[in-house]
């Protein structure tokens, strides 16, 4: 196990795709985060008949609890750059046809499976952390008195970043092993998760059938958050039926892609 | 222990054993129902045209490639990820992460075969590779690719070596080289699976050999079984209208051509160099030039795949 993972890193440490995709990644995400604040202001100043009961500039986004709920949904939006990485992980080794070297020199199909999910376990946690080390500097300095239970409240939103951005790693790994050639399946995969599926969901009436497709499953572990802030309901948990659904699609991820290196010469 | 019935599949003094390997893409066969055995401490050529099969077979062999039917055992046994690792290969064209040193690229073939770094330095210099083990794989000129998987197949002090046209796009100092490398791993009592379409290649480091053609299997022996039914000599002589004269007399010979300034002789394979040479000295000639031409296995590999089938 530890020497898979040793695999790993080596080869992510001189690899420039990575330290490219995983900067970016966090040098968005913040860009992102810190932006709120702005647009908020714009809005306020532009819109003089926007809303009399509160002036957007305002809302408190970045404070405890609600930093974690709109943190967590605004990453999980840059998903796709550390899914990216990992298509061009997957793809670059079949490019490469150091997939089947590896195999021919003593590694097994399924150890270069799980090798392969370390690798998104750990973009995932590293991810997670940093969006966890985020949120509680951003809360901290704009939350006026800070209290422990405010505090903790949404912060499950964390773990349900964590799991969200490990299934659709885990997703993009199997379009990746699937297509096989990097442009490809990158455009496969915006394609379907910006385009394909969201319309296919948008012709869908029945709330629960469209929570059973995978993207929408996925992004359902965190529900928009600023509906609240104009007074409408919004769903400020994670769901357990929800979280379900994610873990079935990620076990049926999984044996896809045992099935599809198992079945296939390389 | 559970005995087994086929004669070829415990025999322990072959590496690998294949029973009725077969793998079809499509239509196309591209091995056909192979049967082999190759033996321990061999250095086993597989030759055949481009097409014929080889790169495929060593490919199941190695668990890369799924056969559609057949089976093939290693050292006797159904093999797993623990054989291969003893098992120094290389398919085709080297396969390394090109962004990677050459070390780093080793030490990723170290970690999957389970053993320390402490090789590593060793191979690169056997292989010529040590100045510029810090170098990406990328900036590696063929050669220098094609060594370094020579290194990394040497890396576990291998069992077994299986080599896919090792010397492909290599100038004639590294061909040498890896040839000398080849005999070098040989005499160290390891078996080296050898594939080539370079007869001279097999001919001059194999024991055995076999020769595919269209997925079948037309051969497989030890490379100086030749029928010894005939032998050639090339011979010249100060005087040669003498010398052909005088071996037209000689008891035994078969054929005599004159090709610029030799004569070719065709004897019998049981004739000893020598009474050819006393016969024709005890005639007052002497003779300048004498080689014996072996048949080489150039002419034996067209004869096979001429031979009908």
């Amino acid at each position: 196990m530890k020497r898979l993972f040793r695999i790993e890193l080596i080869k992510i440490k001189s690899n420039a795709s990575f330290w490219v995709l995983t900067s970016l990644h966090v040098g968005i995400v913040l860009l992102v985060i810190l932006s709120g604040k702005m647009f908020l202001k714009s809005i306020s100043l532009n819109g003089e008949s926007f809303s009399k009961l509160v002036d957007p500039s305002n809302i408190p986004i970045y404070q405890f609890p609600d930093i974690w709920h709109n943190i967590t949904y605004v990453a999980g939006y840059l998903k796709f750059i550390l899914a990216i990485y990992v298509i061009i992980s997957i793809t670059s080794e079949i490019s490469y046809s150091t997939l089947r070297q590896n195999i021919m020199n003593g590694l097994s199909r399924a150890d270069f499976i799980k090798s392969k999910l370390f690798l998104v376990v750990l973009l995932s946690l590293a991810s997670t952390l940093f969006i966890f080390i985020a949120g509680l500097v951003i809360g901290m300095l704009s939350t006026p008195d800070i209290q422990l239970h405010y505090l903790i409240k949404y912060s499950g939103f964390v773990p349900a970043y964590f799991l969200l951005l490990t299934a659709y790693l885990i997703f993009a790994l199997l379009i990746g092993l699937l297509i096989k050639r990097t442009g490809l399946a990158m455009g496969l995969m915006f394609l379907y998760t910006i385009i394909i599926e969201p319309i296919v969901v948008l012709r869908i009436d029945v709330a629960w059938v469209k929570g059973l497709f995978p993207i929408k499953a996925i992004n359902n572990l965190i529900h928009m958050p600023f509906g609240k802030y104009a007074l409408r309901e919004v769903q400020d948990y994670v769901s357990l039926k929800e979280t379900a659904i994610v873990l079935l699609y990620m076990v049926l991820f999984i044996y896809l892609i045992n099935l599809l290196l198992r079945k296939r010469d390389l | 222990m559970q005995p087994e019935n086929h004669p070829n599949t415990n025999n322990l003094n072959n590496v690998v054993t294949t029973n009725g390997l077969t793998k079809y893409y499509g239509v196309i066969k591209a091995v056909d129902k192979l049967t082999l055995s190759i033996p321990e401490k061999s250095v086993f050529g597989i030759l055949g045209p481009n097409g014929s099969g080889k790169t495929t077979t060593l490919g199941m062999l190695l668990d890369v490639i799924n056969p559609t039917s057949g089976s093939y055992s290693w050292f006797g046994k159904k093999p797993d990820k623990e054989t291969r690792q003893t098992i120094g290969s290389i398919l085709e064209t080297p396969a390394f992460y090109p962004y990677l040193s050459a070390v780093d690229n080793l030490k990723i073939v170290a970690e999957i075969k389970a053993i320390g770094y402490e090789n590593i330095h060793e191979v690169l210099q056997i292989t010529g590779l040590y100045d510029r083990r810090n170098s990406a794989f990328s900036t590696f000129s063929l050669g220098m690719k094609q060594r370094l998987a020579l290194a990394s197949a040497l890396l576990c002090d291998p069992l077994v070596m299986i080599l896919d046209e090792p010397t492909n796009g290599l100038d004639p100092r590294g061909i040498a080289e890896i040839r000398e490398l080849i005999r070098d791993i040989a005499a160290r009592g390891k078996t080296i699976i050898l594939a080539s379409h370079l007869l001279d290649e097999v001919q001059k480091v194999c024991t055995h050999f076999a020769v595919l053609n269209k997925g079948q299997l037309l051969h497989s022996g030890p490379v100086n079984e030749t029928k010894l039914d005939e032998q050639r000599l090339e011979m010249a002589a100060e005087n040669m209208t003498n010398l052909k004269t005088v071996l037209e007399s000689f008891p035994g010979t078969k054929k005599i051509e004159t090709t610029g300034d030799t004569i070719t002789i065709t004897l019998p394979g049981a004739i000893q160099i020598g009474e050819v040479s006393r016969f024709v000295f005890e005639r007052g000639i002497f003779i300048t030039h004498l080689v014996s031409l072996k048949k080489s296995l150039e002419t034996q590999f067209l004869e096979i795949l001429n031979e009908p089938a």
